[in-house]
């Protein structure tokens, strides 16, 4: 009897152990789907152990493919350490909006971290302005690896930049190698992105395509001997008309010393005719993130907004938020008929509230709002009567 | 008891006058409820009381579009004369209005007024008026019938005039490009120069609190208390709980009030810079902000609130 209970206790042990390779739930699902759309080098952990019902409801499910959670938020239930995190200072935006997949693959890849595709193969199919190459290529952008500078979740610096960005340039290069190349350069090296694209250029050395014209010439122009500062005066001498912009109720003349221009040009070279530091959206992004990111964040905003200056003037303006005009005139600039046949607008329309005229920007908020229209209240009724009281 | 307590409902529902009962057969529920009501109210009412109880008493606006102003910047209150004055930036103007908010005058020098944005009188009556336009910090002498505009330098440099105090006597003007604060007599000699070492740009907004300068650095979200003579005495981090601060005021009581333009409110902390209470939010009906420009405190302890986006100041009290 007692041999019969051993026995019994060994071969349910047995049998237990081997279940999951002939009866576990992977098995289950592998009926229909294709085992091998699951197999790679490095396997998700609840796959490789055949818990496909960590992740999926294997009878009815919310969201799409039947999963537990939406996008993300499901990779965030076990990765509880990642949610605090990656979610600090600068997220890049597919974390942002809990789109993890579209990096990584949920249940396997040949690559490690679950990465679906190659490194710059993932980046540029966002990033899809970026070129494949350029004529001269810097080399980590040339192997794809992005990481070398670039934090893909989350950083406290700008372009999510895994360090301050001279530090970064000074971890592969070495200051006695660049001092012969740089004799003239007035005290210690720095800045070099001013001069230098960190992707890739036309130009060897990788100088950014678009030179200013005198730093093309000579340092001089600008520069006294043995000094690196260069105030605001010697930009007016040549661009006099935008110190008259900032000459304005609201602008961006503002530095603690030196020179306001730089805040937001290179002196020197630049990706583009305005010699701006980097795109855009970046360098208004320096001093004025909170507002991108209720932009970004916002469930209704204005669509296809390409670039702050679009409606806002970038060295000075008198209106609100430096905005191109009023708010009827900044709108107008691409909604040539809307004030023609929608709700009283203009000089004519006062706003009860204040005594000031109805603009398009009195009931919207381009910059993002909870409600459809980006009205700045629920417009069926909350927005009408606060002017309209009596209905 | 479940009784009793149905009784104890019925008398209270119809206030039912009746015999007490004895002790014994009372509803436990009621005076549970009171407990906890009572406790509850302890827990709110302090919250309650700081957070709900700034009112607007004065709204200091035009209400016709010919007359409505166009981005009011600034205001300066006048102790003596028990006046405010607002600096109408878009429509190059100063209005001034009685204590009680009566439109008194409005001015704009012979319409020479440039973009105006900042004011104070001093002792001696004269009007200094930050023109942003011609970038001038320019004198009016209502009097002499003068207005006499002053390009400013510093160092070397072109100054850009752009908030404005007084003690008075000196004028204390936060030079835009720089972010340096520079105190200048009457005849605009530099008498004194505050700069910010540890600032990005500089400071953004400053206001006199007795013989100390509290002074906003914007972008980090700090602000510094300096003595008469300069001397760096306190720095208050504001942190995250501000957005994108512009102005600053010191109330009675000595606590900070930081006005928040992006989240539309202001922000309140102690004096040791511990963060308190918010009040007003986002909006343009009266009581709330749209995009608010100044703060200040007036000499009756009222909170003065300048909202550029909203076409008028309004005074809150408590």
């Amino acid at each position: 009897m007692k041999n019969s209970l051993v026995l019994f206790f060994a071969a349910t042990v047995v049998l237990c152990g081997m279940s999951p390779a002939w009866a576990g739930p992977n098995d289950a699902c592998y009926t229909c789907h294709d085992r091998d759309q699951f197999r790679g080098r490095v396997v998700h952990k609840p796959v490789g152990t055949g818990k496909c019902v960590t992740c999926h409801n294997p009878h009815v499910g919310r969201y799409r493919g039947m999963l537990s959670h939406e996008g993300g938020r499901l990779c965030f239930t076990c990765h509880t350490g990642e949610a605090e995190t990656f979610r600090t200072g600068i997220v890049h935006e597919p974390i942002n909006r809990f789109e993890c997949t579209r990096c990584h693959d949920p249940h396997a890849s040949d690559r490690n971290g679950l990465v679906r595709k190659n490194l710059k193969e993932s980046c540029l199919e966002c990033h899809e302005d970026f070129p494949e190459r350029y004529r001269f290529t810097h080399e980590p952008y040339l192997s794809g690896d992005c990481r070398a500078c670039h934090a893909p979740h989350n950083s406290e610096r700008p372009m999510l930049l895994v360090a301050d960005r001279d530090a970064l340039c000074g971890e592969c290069h070495e200051p006695e190698d660049l001092a012969p190349k740089h004799r003239n350069f007035p005290g210690t090296l720095r800045s070099c992105l001013t001069c230098h694209s960190p992707h890739g250029s036309d130009r060897k050395s990788l100088i950014r395509n678009y030179l200013h014209e005198p730093y093309a010439e000579d340092c001089s122009n600008c520069h006294e001997a043995g000094s690196g500062k260069v105030g605001v005066s010697a930009c007016a001498g040549c661009h006099g008309d935008v110190l008259e912009q900032m000459q304005a109720t609201h602008s961006h003349l503002t530095m603690q010393s030196g020179n306001a221009c730089v805040n937001c040009h290179s002196p020197h070279a630049g990706d583009e005719k305005r010699l701006l530091l980097s795109r855009e959206k970046q360098v208004c992004a320096r001093c004025h993130r909170p507002s991108i990111e209720k932009y970004k964040n916002s469930p209704y905003r204005h669509g296809s907004i390409d670039n702050c200056t679009d409606c806002h003037f970038p060295h000075g303006g008198n209106d609100m938020a430096m905005l191109k005009g009023n708010g009827l005139e900044v709108c107008a600039l691409c909604h040539e008929n809307q004030g023609k046949f929608t709700h009283p607008v203009g000089p004519e329309v006062p706003d009860p509230r204040t005594g000031r005229m109805i603009t398009c920007i009195t009931c919207h908020n381009p910059m993002g709002t909870d409600y459809k229209f980006n009205l700045l209240l629920e417009g069926k009724r909350q927005l009408c009567v606060q002017c309209h009281g009596e209905y | 008891m479940l009784l009793a307590c149905k009784n104890d409902m019925r008398l209270l529902s119809h206030n039912h006058r009746s015999r007490p009962r004895s002790r014994a057969h009372r509803c436990p529920v009621i005076p549970a409820l009171a407990v906890i009501i009572l406790i509850s109210a302890a827990l709110l009412l302090p919250r309650a009381a700081v957070a709900g109880s700034w009112n607007v008493e004065l709204s200091l606006k035009r209400d016709t579009i010919e007359d409505a102003m166009l981005m009011p910047s600034a205001l300066f209150v006048d102790r003596e004369r028990e006046q405010y004055y607002v600096v109408d930036s878009g429509k190059n103007r100063l209005l001034s209005f009685s204590r009680q908010g009566d439109l008194l005058h409005v001015f704009n020098a012979g319409g020479s007024l440039k973009l105006p944005f900042d004011m104070v009188r001093t002792d001696d009556g004269k009007i200094w008026v930050v023109e942003k336009g011609r970038n001038s910090l320019t004198m009016i002498d209502l009097k002499a019938k003068k207005t006499i505009p002053n390009i400013l330098e510093s160092d070397g440099r072109a100054v850009y005039p752009h908030r404005l105090e007084t003690d008075g006597t000196d004028l204390y003007v936060l030079d835009k490009a720089s972010g340096t604060l520079l105190v200048y007599n009457g005849d605009l000699v530099e008498q004194q120069r505050i700069v910010c070492e540890k600032c990005t740009f500089g400071f953004f907004d400053f206001k006199l609190v007795g013989k100390s300068v509290w002074a906003l650095d914007r972008l980090a979200r700090k602000v510094f208390v300096y003595a008469g003579n300069g001397t760096l005495q306190q720095t208050h981090d504001l942190g995250d709980d501000v957005t994108y601060p512009v102005s600053i005021a010191v109330g009675p009581s000595g606590y900070l009030y930081v006005l928040d333009r992006h989240s539309r409110d202001v922000a309140v902390y102690d004096e040791k810079g511990a963060y308190k209470y918010r009040f007003l939010q986002f909006g343009i009906a009266s009581g709330q902000l749209y995009y608010p420009a100044e703060i200040r405190f007036d000499p009756w302890d009222g909170l003065c609130v300048v909202d550029e986006g909203n076409a008028r100041v309004e005074v809150y009290r408590r």
